[in-house]
């Protein structure tokens, strides 16, 4: 990827978050054209670099961790952008792009390049990791959601309108951008972790199912299908299914991030520290 | 720019002399023209609302104006205006645009950011405009009034939140909704108190009302004004779960809702959200019914407590709406000090104009075998001198414009181009 894109790309987010703070701050209904433009120049100057890497390499440029953490992030600001428009909740920046701007510096700060092992090669594996990617950024916006849920619904039953009560939205449009993100988030897991199946049934040798990171996918898919079923019947629903979004996150980071370390297969994290 | 007003609101006055002082909506454009036929008066505007009387005018420069207004209220309310004199305030200059932009932006207001004052402001502006009483900076200061009482609006939330316990209802109703479309209402109870929060919900948006009253009659009779359902009281649980927004306020002397019956009836409900409103004293509702998941409830104090939050809420926006006041204020003098500075600009370039025109006539014999064009670079090659030479002056007076040296600056510059004062 492109260092000069990237950190060109990581300047306007932190312009567009900069802006982002006095609109929430003054409770200002709509974000000022200043923030938003800085966010739209980041995601250009992203998509740009990501666009010429991937045009370089001929496929998505997913295969290593930098370059899964930069895709995720420029993803999550897109999605950032959509519910923005068709929502207009301003609090929301404050929640996700922090988060999104650390894990693209994370990215640009290790921009050192990578061999791509032999494993990294085939085009199921770039379905794959595109799939969980996709079904990350749903699963992120879900706990996003959550938390929000959480902060207003607590604001609500203590009867004390503080600093929460007058930013955030309704519990309504919370549940609303929770279920939604769910069920755009569930089936992109559901297809990343099969694709890695029938990839890793095919191409690895040896007891690939107890590698560890496979373990903790399955335990947060498994985690997303029971909100999933016990939110849509209605059993559970508010705070209790709010508070399992925000495990199904936890666990999703571990994944993502922790185990990486662990895994023996999916080890590409220890070639993260500082390039030789 | 000689700006004067005069006033009373409910801080400096009470009810009794503010009737006095009040110059009634049809009596106002009578009133303006009164004011504008005195010696010396410019332009006029007058504010008078249940809070305030407000009398702003401009006048010429040299005319001391207080006795005009003065003798213009004796003689209007029929009335010795020296007895009420400590009642009454006196802006001067920028003072009078500052108060004019305050009082527009609510921030002057009883209640912090109430949203009428800004239009009975617009309702005078357009009654002094139709009679003539405002042309000229008058003029421009209320109208910028009314944009910076946007303004404060657009940028600040200082009306945003709910100051009343039944509108404090509605605004929790939205923060557990959202929309309000689709909502059912149900009113357990029929009373003033009830009615008033049930009225303000459906105006936002709510879909259904139920209403039940142990009398059913009086059931009937209200959900007949609101286009509801009347249900007998002995049905109560039978149609709770339908509603989304429960407001009791029966004569019950212990709960109606309790625990137990609000646990089936969230079951019944799937866990969709159920918002208690609870205005009996004593309480419908027991407390207890708060630990759910899923439920919410409110009893009167709850309320008050909301809105004492709110006004605080307002208070803290209203430190934001004074800076955007402060700046439109320097804006303000800016412009109009540039107004001021205006006629030496003209007087100025009419000078130098004077000048080319005159000496190009004096040579006109010796240009005589010029070609057009050669005439017409002659004219371009004068223009052009005497524009590098008006730049710097201009340029200076502009800058200068509200700060305390232009009146010397303006003097000099006079002085040094011949133009006359």
């Amino acid at each position: 990827m492109h260092p000069a894109l990237l950190w060109t790309a990581l300047a306007f987010y932190g312009l567009g978050i900069a802006l982002t703070l006095p609109s929430v701050i003054r409770r200002r209904p709509t974000l000022s054209p200043a923030s938003l433009g800085a966010l739209g120049f980041g995601l250009l100057a992203h998509g740009a670099g990501l666009a010429i890497k991937a045009v370089e390499i001929h496929r998505l440029p997913v295969a290593d961790v930098r370059g899964a953490l930069s895709v995720f992030s420029f993803l999550a600001t897109t999605a950032f952008f959509l519910i923005y428009l068709r929502y207009k909740i301003t609090s929301l920046g404050i929640f996700m792009l922090p988060l999104a701007f650390v894990l693209t510096l994370i990215s640009a700060v290790n921009n050192g390049a990578l061999p791509a092992s032999p494993e990294f090669r085939g085009r199921w594996l770039i379905v794959h990791i595109g799939c969980i990617l996709i079904g990350y950024v749903g699963f992120f916006i879900t706990f996003i959601a959550a938390l929000m849920y959480l902060f207003q619904e607590r604001e609500l039953k203590s009867k004390r309108p503080r600093a929460f009560y007058y930013r955030l939205p309704s519990l309504e449009i919370c549940d609303e951008l929770y279920l939604r993100s769910l069920i755009i988030g569930l089936p992109f897991l559901t297809l990343g972790i099969v694709m890695g199946f029938i990839g890793a049934s095919r191409e690895w040798k040896g007891p690939w199912e107890l590698d560890p990171k496979i373990l903790g996918a399955l335990v947060t898919w498994l985690i997303y299908l029971i909100l999933f079923s016990t939110r849509m019947s209605g059993s559970w629903r508010g705070r209790r299914s709010a508070y399992l979004a925000v495990l199904g996150f936890a666990t999703m980071m571990v994944t993502f991030l922790g185990i990486s370390f662990l895994s023996g297969q999916h080890g590409y994290f220890p070639k993260i520290g500082p390039t030789p | 720019m000689n700006l004067v007003l005069v006033g009373i609101n409910h801080r400096t006055a009470p009810v009794e002399v503010r009737e006095i002082m009040n110059i009634h909506e049809t009596r106002q454009a009578a009133a303006l023209s009164n004011l504008v036929g005195r010696e010396g008066i410019l332009e006029a505007l007058i504010l008078s609302t249940c809070n305030r009387v407000e009398v702003a005018i401009c006048a010429r420069d040299e005319v001391e104006a207080d006795p005009i207004l003065r003798s213009f209220l004796s003689e209007y309310h029929h009335y010795d205006v020296k007895a009420h004199e400590r009642y009454l305030y006196w802006h001067r200059q920028e003072d009078v645009v500052r108060h004019l932009f305050r009082v527009a932006s609510s921030l002057d207001s009883m209640i912090l950011g109430e949203p009428q004052v800004l239009g009975q402001m617009k309702q005078a502006f357009a009654t002094a405009k139709r009679v003539g009483a405002l042309n000229g900076t008058l003029h421009e200061v209320v109208n910028q009034a009314l944009a910076v009482a946007r303004r404060v609006r657009r940028e600040t939330a200082i009306g945003a939140t709910a100051i009343s316990v039944s509108y404090a209802a509605v605004e929790l109703a939205r923060k557990i909704f959202g929309n309000l479309e689709g909502k059912t209402i149900f009113v357990i109870g029929a009373g003033k108190m009830s009615e008033l929060a049930a009225k303000h919900l459906m105006r936002s948006g709510a879909s259904a009302i139920l209403v039940s009253n142990r009398t059913y009659d009086r059931a009937v009779e209200m959900a007949a004004a609101f286009h509801g359902t009347a249900i007998h009281y002995e049905e109560l649980f039978d149609y709770m779960n339908k509603a989304d927004v429960v407001i009791s306020s029966t004569g019950a002397p212990h709960f109606v809702v309790t625990r137990e019956k609000a646990e089936q009836l969230l079951a019944a409900r799937k866990n969709r959200p159920i918002f208690f409103v609870d205005i009996a004293v004593p309480r419908d509702i027991d407390p207890a019914v708060n630990e759910l998941d899923n439920a919410y409830v409110y009893d009167i104090d709850d309320l008050d407590q909301v809105v004492d939050a709110n006004k605080k809420q307002r208070q803290r926006e209203a430190v934001w709406a004074e800076q955007i006041v402060n700046q439109e204020l320097q804006k303000m003098q800016h412009r109009l000090a540039s107004r001021d500075v205006v006629p030496t600009i003209v007087a100025l370039e009419e000078r130098l104009n004077c000048i080319r025109e005159s000496e190009t006539e004096r040579f006109r014999g010796r240009l005589n075998n010029l070609s057009p064009e050669q005439r017409e670079t002659v004219d371009a090659l004068t223009r052009g001198i005497l524009n590098k030479i008006l730049h710097g002056p201009i340029t200076e007076l502009k800058s200068g414009a509200g700060q305390p040296e232009q009146g010397a600056l303006v003097h000099l510059i006079r002085r040094i181009f011949g133009v006359g004062e």
